[in-house]
């Protein structure tokens, strides 16, 4: 594991804007957000494709959706809650009803801007974009995924919402090509599955790590398309190891965990367990220490498994 | 005035069609539909570059209906222009019906956005106007807002938004009838002088009598109002329109008419379809 770490939203923006080098349809949306998203330069370079509205992100939306329309492929990337919560009504009638190519990126998501407080924290948007129909919902993992991920999202036709975060993150495995809809087994293992999208699947890894410790065998699979999940996947996972734990910087509810529970509920019943932040307006602090006190981190998330598979024993 | 004859019988016609779809419902949101219809008329009838074999002709100009609940008169016009066969208007309330209450671009063509939700369709436009200009084209963005529908302050960053990339290619008509749902526009939430905060925003504004045809129609010939700027038409208009009875009344926002009032409403338009083909047949002669 190279565990030199990146700045994911300047991953994000040179991956974007090395794409829109050669396709003109790209076009950048800033709501005072462009150059804390990574786009300074190409405003720069390009500005007759770099918009800037100002704080506006209603209108950001609405206006990516008239882009859209004219061939357009308008990408906006602003502080996650205000790109879902706030305009949702715009993603949802202006972008998903008419299924317009936007590109909408959530940063410092989840409890990434966590000194912040809780009108900054954003642990509801997987529950809320995936209601959205046709929205695909991305959560890379890694520097690399971010940036293969991107260009996932570019070449989709449709609405595509992906959120990243905020402090550096190493990178977990070699870049691969991203596919919409595939999750991955980055361990193997056959007492547990830990799921787990986003920014957790590096604590998610070293969980698994503590766990062989405790002499149980978990497998790790990495989700980075939150919908449409991979069911297949899921399925396998639940076949081979009888007990799934989901593993995400969001609600423990209505997230990840609540569609692995929805495709096990129909298809193979298994127990669950839906690791994730309470439904509370999240405190503030020191990102590390925010995920050490949700028990995100890797002891948290070992000790949670630990937890739950003792009662099956 | 042949042209204006001819377009306000067209625009009877169309509130014929309204009145149909009507027929077929036996409700819908009425009053707004017949205050703007003399734009709508105008716009697809004389102001606007489309083609109903190719809607989606790539230059075209395009229509956004805001005040999605005014649909009646979008798709009274649309089938008046031919944009698809007119016994589709005998479907309004029905299911599967490629005319449901709120215009859907994926059911019906000739409908560029699915409005509705109010305080969508001017970023949307916003957004068209911006993209259509920075591309060369020369379209233009046209687009109905009701008055009530000024509440709602997602128009409000558009606005700002369209002022701000100077957009002279985007023409707005608010629909000033005056009155909305639960009574008069200014007692609920009073946004007049409408032109004047357009203005602030950095518009060009103009005010208009809204059914008056020679008025729309030289509004029209007069884009831009000025260069540079997006353009802010206040429509002062006349609720429900057409039929006398029922004209600046809160009733016909959403009118539900029992059959011998919908029947006389039918027979005054006809009578004014009368009326304004014998004017245009005199002309002709």
């Amino acid at each position: 594991m190279n565990l030199i770490k990146k700045d994911p939203r300047k991953e994000f923006g040179s991956a974007v804007s090395e794409l829109a080098e050669k396709d003109e349809r790209i076009v950048i949306l800033s709501a005072d957000s462009g150059n804390s998203s990574g786009f300074k330069d190409f405003s720069i370079k390009h500005p007759d494709r770099y918009f800037e509205f100002g704080i506006m992100e209603q209108g950001v939306v609405g206006i990516a959706s008239g882009m859209a329309t004219t061939g357009k492929i308008p990408v906006f990337c602003a502080i996650a809650p205000f790109v879902t919560c706030r305009s949702y009504e715009m993603f949802r009638n202006d972008l998903g009803y008419m299924n317009q190519n936007v590109k909408i990126v959530g940063r410092n998501s989840g409890i990434t801007y966590s000194e912040l407080g809780a009108t900054h924290h954003s642990l509801e948007d997987f529950a809320i974009m995936r209601m959205i129909p046709g929205t695909v919902v991305l959560a890379p993992q890694d520097p690399g995924e971010i940036r293969s991920a991107v260009k996932a999202m570019l070449e989709h036709q449709g609405p595509v919402y992906m959120r990243i975060g905020n402090s550096p993150i190493p990178q977990l495995w070699e870049e691969q090509k991203f596919e919409i809809g595939k999750g991955r087994i980055l361990r193997e293992g056959k007492d547990l599955t830990i799921i787990s999208t986003g920014t957790t699947t590096l604590q998610a890894l070293e969980a698994a790590e503590l766990l062989d410790k405790q002499n149980v065998s978990a497998m790790v699979i990495g989700m980075p398309t939150v919908c449409p999940v991979d069911e297949e996947l899921i399925i396998k996972a639940a076949q081979i190891t009888g007990k799934l734990m989901t593993v995400e910087e969001h609600y423990q509810y209505g997230g990840l965990g609540t569609m692995v529970a929805e495709v096990c509920c129909r298809e193979y019943p298994v127990p669950i367990k839906m690791h994730g932040i309470p439904k509370t307006y999240a405190t503030s602090g020191p990102y590390d220490e925010l995920l050490r006190y949700y028990r995100l981190d890797a002891d948290g998330i070992a000790d949670t498994a630990l937890e739950f598979i003792k009662k099956f024993i | 005035m042949t042209e204006i004859n001819r377009l306000n019988l067209t625009a009877a016609k169309c509130r014929r069609n309204v009145l149909r779809m009507l027929e077929a419902s036996g409700h819908g949101h009425m009053g707004g539909a017949l205050s703007c219809i003399d734009i709508v008329t105008a716009l697809y009838f004389y102001a606007m570059n489309i083609c109903p074999e190719d809607p989606k002709k790539e230059d075209r100009d395009r229509f956004l209906l805001s005040a999605g609940h005014k649909c009646l008169a979008q798709y009274a016009v649309l089938a008046e222009r031919g944009f698809f066969d007119k016994s589709i208007l005998d479907t309004f309330g029905g299911l599967h019906t490629k005319i449901p209450g709120h215009p859907d671009m994926h059911k019906l063509p000739g409908v560029e956005a699915n409005t509705g939700a109010l305080g969508h369709g001017l970023a949307i436009a916003c957004g068209m106007a911006l993209s259509l200009r920075s591309d060369g084209k020369p379209s233009k963005v046209y687009v109905i807002m009701g008055d009530g529908e000024l509440a709602e302050g997602s128009n409000w960053e558009a606005a700002a938004a369209a002022a701000h990339y100077g957009l002279d290619n985007l023409v707005v008509f608010v629909d000033f009838n005056g009155l909305q749902i639960s009574g008069k526009v200014t007692e609920i939430m009073n946004y007049t002088p409408i032109a004047d905060h357009f203005k602030a925003f950095g518009w060009a504004t103009r005010d208009i009598d809204g059914n008056n045809m020679q008025e729309i129609v030289d509004t029209l010939d007069s884009l831009p109002l000025e260069k540079g700027k997006p353009n802010l038409i206040v429509a002062h208009t006349v609720k429900g329109k057409g039929i006398s009875f029922e004209e600046n009344k809160v009733s016909s926002h959403y009118w539900s008419p029992g059959e011998e009032e919908l029947q006389r409403a039918i027979q005054e338009v006809e009578e004014s379809i009368r009326q304004l083909e014998k004017i245009c047949g005199e002309e002709t002669i």
